[in-house]
């Protein structure tokens, strides 16, 4: 049989095509990426460890100018290194010379890299052996410990109201998350928005919006929320709501992922649409994770809801600010005994549960 | 004709050309068996037929219908009338047996209604209907996980009866069962081929199964055919051109 020439040629040519172009992109994220690596290195030398340290200044000297000029050198040196093919971020991304010149700069390079920011963190957190041991500072840790070891309990019905109240924080926060999350897992499983461009870039911009709610910790949104509705305790369900939609979208949309192909083949083999294809090839094999995620995230946000009271989101938190506030350390003592007995006791419930629906 | 395809070519994104001009027909009441080596491009043939994957040149046409490329609402309808086993079985495992069974109706109801898991009796009564056919009515309430190999498969027979298929795919339906469930799974196809008139297409490794149940034979190398004719012609040079110099027969019987 004679074939057409595109046919036979076509895939191989896209493939090499294909390659070529993987290949000249990660030859630009290795530079950006090595010119990131000696910026940061000398930066570090420089800043954190000879003007800090060695020569034990206490105000840092700081001009513009000399950063720019730091950053231009980088820019050169970066370049140059990772055109060389010899660089770390070549052999990170896989397009390094494998050569001995690449095995020395990358074993080399990339050690002290990693011991300059080890001193550095370390110079940096004022790491003081000394202060953690000193007869002082334990005399005091002492008393504190102390007053929480006879706790208070005259304060037991507030800390008992308070605590209820934390707990339906949670709760509420995490039922309500459950529809928009629901909702939302689907348009970031990539299994199923793939097919076409639409839904793609729907499912990107999806995915970059969540991974933002998500970086910013429940605390900053309950104190974004505080500001918004007052504070209180409806701030802090808010702020656990809109976390516990964005981190249950993503576990919900990676166990659609993770499903398996083949039943979800089969039924749209029977002409089902995509609709029926979801709602009877996908969900079923996906209710069971759902369920164990959302337990789970209920005692997550018990004790998330503890720490956002903190900032005035209500309950338990906000309670045990007061106290703390007020240098009340018996009181202190009773509300974390109380905190640490619900948190056992949920952690011990949510697990059971998950295991029972397994 | 009920299923005509002509110069088929399958090219797979990574490049992998897995059929190479394939043209052969198949007549209304046949049971068409098509073997070949692992990688001869036998899945990628069945998935073809029934446009679970588009072809890359050439025509597929189904009771004389060009559907080769066709998309949306014309491609579900053509998917609704044929059906397709597969190897593993492919059943919601942590549904009821019914339900399972019930999917194969999905083609041909309103999204509403199966949404709400509204059926009307003639389709329960079809589904097991459909049930009784291979032999298995008695599980209609218990998961489908639980059921043996052999019973699932037979399962996955009755949610593809249930489309009423005028062609009946199966790929390696038997290929993860022992000798003795893979006849009688077997005869299921061939119960369906005889009493419903059901066109079967199926892939197949064992020759012996082939022997007893092909009406005709499609033999795949390398993505194109090198044998087409009655099962009995396949004698020891066909075989050895089929499966290599080194492949020897096994009996399943
Ligand atoms: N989705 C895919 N993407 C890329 N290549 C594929 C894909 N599916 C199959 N192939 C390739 O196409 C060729 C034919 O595969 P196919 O699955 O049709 O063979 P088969 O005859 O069914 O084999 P087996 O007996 O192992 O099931 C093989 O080389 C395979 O690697
Ligand atoms: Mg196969």
């Amino acid at each position: 049989m004679i074939l057409d020439p595109e046919l036979e040629l076509h895939p191989q040519k896209l493939i090499a095509n294909r390659k070529r172009k993987a290949d000249k992109f990660n030859l630009y994220k290795a530079i950006f990426l090595d010119i990131f690596f000696v910026f940061y290195f000398i930066l570090v030398v420089q800043r954190a460890i000879y003007y800090k340290f060695i020569l034990n200044l206490s105000d840092l000297p700081f001009s513009w100018n000399e950063i720019l000029s730091i950053f231009i050198g980088s820019v050169v040196i970066g370049t140059f290194w990772a055109l060389s093919k010899t660089s770390l971020s070549c052999k990170l991304l896989g397009i390094a010379k494998d050569n001995k010149t690449t095995k020395w700069t990358v074993e080399i390079f990339g050690w002290s890299l990693f011991n300059i920011t080890f001193i550095a963190g370390w110079i940096v957190t004022k790491i003081s052996i000394v202060g953690l041991f000193s007869s002082e500072g334990i005399a005091g840790a002492e008393r504190l410990f102390g007053a929480m070891f006879t706790p208070q309990f005259r304060i037991f019905d507030d800390a008992l109201f308070a605590m209820i109240e934390t707990i339906y924080i949670a709760l509420i926060a995490t039922l309500i998350s459950i529809p928009p999350t629901l909702v939302l897992s689907f348009f970031t499983a990539r299994n199923l928005m793939k097919d076409n461009k639409i839904s793609f870039a729907v499912y990107y911009v999806l995915r970059i919006i969540l991974n933002f709610i998500r970086s910013i910790e429940p605390l900053i949104w309950a104190i974004i929320f505080s500001v918004w509705v007052g504070i209180g305790p409806f701030a802090g369900m808010i702020a656990l709501l809109v976390h516990t939609i964005a981190s249950n979208a993503k576990l919900y949309s990676e166990a659609i992922e993770g499903i398996e192909q083949g039943p979800v083949e089969a039924i749209s083999a029977t002409g089902a649409n995509k609709i029926q294809v979801v709602w009877h090839g996908v969900v079923p094999q996906i209710v069971l994770p759902f369920l164990s995620f959302t337990i789970y995230r209920w005692d997550i946000n018990v004790r998330m809801a503890t720490i956002i009271g903190l900032v005035g989101g209500g309950g338990i938190g906000t309670m045990l600010m007061q106290y703390q506030g007020l240098a009340r350390w018996h009181e202190v003592g009773l509300i974390i005994i109380m905190i640490a007995f619900v948190v056992w006791i949920m952690d011990y419930v949510s697990a059971k549960i998950r295991e029972a629906i397994y | 004709m009920l299923l005509e395809i002509q110069n088929l070519h399958k090219i797979y994104n990574n490049g992998t050309h897995a059929l190479k001009g394939i043209s052969f027909g198949v007549n209304e009441g046949e049971f068409l068996v098509v073997i070949g080596l692992s990688g001869s491009g036998k899945s990628t043939l069945l998935r073809c037929i029934n446009r679970l994957i588009e072809p890359t040149s050439g025509t597929v046409r189904f009771l004389g219908k060009d559907i080769t490329h066709i998309k949306g609402e014309e491609l579900r309808k053509i998917k609704a009338q044929i059906g397709m086993v597969f190897q593993q079985f492919n059943l919601i495992k942590r549904r009821s047996v019914l339900s399972n069974v019930l999917n194969g109706k999905l083609g041909s109801l309103s999204t509403f209604d199966t949404i709400l898991e509204k059926y009307s009796d003639e389709v329960y009564k079809e589904a097991y209907k459909c049930l009784e056919t291979v032999g298995i009515s008695e599980k209609a309430k218990v998961r489908a996980d639980s059921l043996s190999g052999g019973q699932q498969q037979r399962v996955a027979i009755a949610r593809s009866l249930m489309q009423s298929p005028k062609l009946l795919l199966a790929d390696e339906p038997v290929a993860s069962l022992d000798p003795a469930t893979s006849n009688s799974v077997m005869q299921y196809f061939e119960k369906v081929n005889k009493e419903f008139g059901t066109t079967v297409i199926c892939n197949l490794h064992f020759l012996s199964l082939v022997r007893r149940y092909a009406t005709r034979v499609i033999a795949l190398k390398a993505g194109e055919i090198i044998y087409q004719g009655a099962p009995s012609d396949i004698n020891e040079t066909w075989f050895r051109t089929i499966y290599g110099e080194e492949a020897e027969e096994v009996e399943i019987r």
